[in-house]
């Protein structure tokens, strides 16, 4: 267990290192996600959007773009030169670069959707004070379950020639009950009012769990050098 | 000594003088095309082996499989005297690996790549080994420069020292020489003798029939997936091999 803990900080900090140098990943997604939000809230009326259905839809579709590309460069980094045949020639268990990749990516997605919902807040007049610690949360814990999603596809992707849109193309409807589950909660509490309703934050939860175990477990038979 | 305690160290001594290579009636196929046909090879400790053959004759899957980074579809394989199966951590680590992708991350300097891996393999004083590798591939004094700043030559002796690291009994080599200029296959070359003299293993994968029958103790000729030629590399001559790689 120590052996596994170990191993994991090290990959992470290896992928956290080379992000640090080459800015690779970071810079491009926080480009892009904020480019969305602009682009879809001037295509909305933004101004008039104030705290409804536009807003939480808008951060979500930028989260998710976002996300995908943050999937595709941090594995991105294990396929250039064959950096991946290296590591798996280590004595690493598999499941060991499963939670250091999606360490990896929840570090860089948290880091880009703080600076897109800062966009977000500003462009929709969306006013967060009320509930600003269940909106991260609510939020947090959607970017666990998609972030597990991401992981798994983006090794199965990545081992295919048909690298182009295809991670999109698998992770977006997998991420669909997370993405109306999150927006209902967030409605619930921002629009109406309310509590963010048990339901809601139970299917997030449950997502997280089953894709967490699933992609735990998977991980093992995608990846391939 | 009780009988479990004997037993117990015959067992050990078996595997001891396990062959490093045994692969019996190894077959792989892709899209129900045969890739690897029949393998059954045993490459004992402390051989030079090279693996001879055309583009598209099996070398490199046959080295992936045996590195344990593909899986057969047919046949067994022995590493050591132990049937690889889906866990093959332990015996991964007595293997070294060095192909003609560096397997190396460009963004980290010379020194971080290999401390990385150091750490990774549990190496008790990685930073030791990592400079003592660094002073025997010649490259300290640009041990703190970014991998992707070095030349084809310096990345595959970063490379090499990588796959060095854990000090390994058995050597995969996969067309080390690819893209190297003329000093830099020299000092590869002269490497794997080296490493071939202390006595390590070493399968190497090669185009190059003349250079690997004067490396190589021993020389598998492969054509669409099968063995057709395993005998001393002294015994045979380039030309003789060329024929039979190209089936002509």
């Amino acid at each position: 267990m120590t052996r596994s803990i170990q191993q994991i900080s090290l990959l992470v900090g290896k992928d956290l290192r080379i992000e640090a140098r080459s800015r690779q990943t970071v810079g491009l997604v926080v480009v892009l996600g904020v480019l969305i939000v602009v682009v879809l809230g001037l295509g909305l009326g933004a101004q008039q959007g104030g705290a409804g259905l536009a807003a939480t839809a808008v951060l979500w579709t930028a989260y998710l773009f976002s996300g995908v590309l943050c999937f595709e460069k941090t594995m991105g980094v294990e396929r250039a030169d064959a950096a991946l045949a290296g590591l798996l020639m280590a004595p690493v268990d598999r499941s060991v670069i499963f939670f250091a990749k999606l360490i990896t990516n929840l570090a860089l997605m948290l880091c880009v959707a703080s600076v897109v919902t800062a966009a977000g807040v500003l462009f929709f007049s969306f006013d967060l004070s009320a509930a600003p610690w269940r909106f991260a949360g609510i939020m947090s814990l959607g970017m666990i379950g998609f972030a597990a999603v991401g992981t798994l596809f983006s090794a199965v992707v990545s081992s295919t020639r048909l690298q182009g849109g295809l991670l999109a193309l698998t992770v977006f409807p997998l991420a669909l009950p997370l993405v109306i589950s999150s927006t209902q909660a967030l409605l619930r509490i921002f629009r109406d009012g309310e509590d963010m309703g048990a339901q809601a934050l139970a299917v997030i939860i449950a997502f997280d769990v089953i894709f967490l175990v699933a992609s735990w477990v998977l991980f093992e038979w995608v990846l391939e050098p | 000594m009780s009988l479990a305690a004997l037993q117990s160290s015959m067992e050990a001594a078996v595997i001891v003088a396990a062959a490093p290579i045994k692969t019996v009636g190894l077959g792989m196929a892709i899209d129900g095309r045969p890739i690897l046909q029949d393998i059954t090879l045993e490459i004992g400790r402390g051989e030079f082996a090279a693996v001879l053959g055309a583009n598209g004759a099996g070398k490199s899957t046959l080295l992936k499989v045996i590195a344990t980074l593909a899986r057969s579809t047919e046949g067994t394989l022995e590493l050591f005297g132990k049937t690889v199966g889906r866990d093959s951590a332990e015996l991964r680590r007595r293997i070294g690996l060095i192909a003609h992708q560096s397997m190396l991350y460009r963004e980290l300097t010379a020194r971080e790549n290999l401390l990385f891996f150091a750490k990774l393999y549990g190496i008790a004083e990685p930073v030791k080994r990592a400079e003592l590798l660094l002073e025997v591939i010649g490259l300290s004094n640009r041990a703190n420069d970014p991998v992707k700043s070095f030349s084809r030559g310096m990345v595959q002796r970063v490379a090499i020292a990588r796959s060095l690291l854990h000090d390994p009994e058995l050597i995969l080599a996969d067309e080390p020489f690819d893209g190297l200029d003329a000093p830099s296959v020299a000092a590869t070359e002269q490497l794997l003798r080296h490493l071939h003299n202390s006595g390590k293993t070493i399968l190497l994968v090669n185009h190059d029939i003349s250079q690997s029958l004067q490396l190589a103790s021993r020389a598998v000729v492969m054509r669409k997936g099968r063995i057709v030629i395993d005998a001393a590399a002294q015994s045979l001559n380039a030309s003789q091999v060329l024929i039979e790689v190209s089936g002509a």
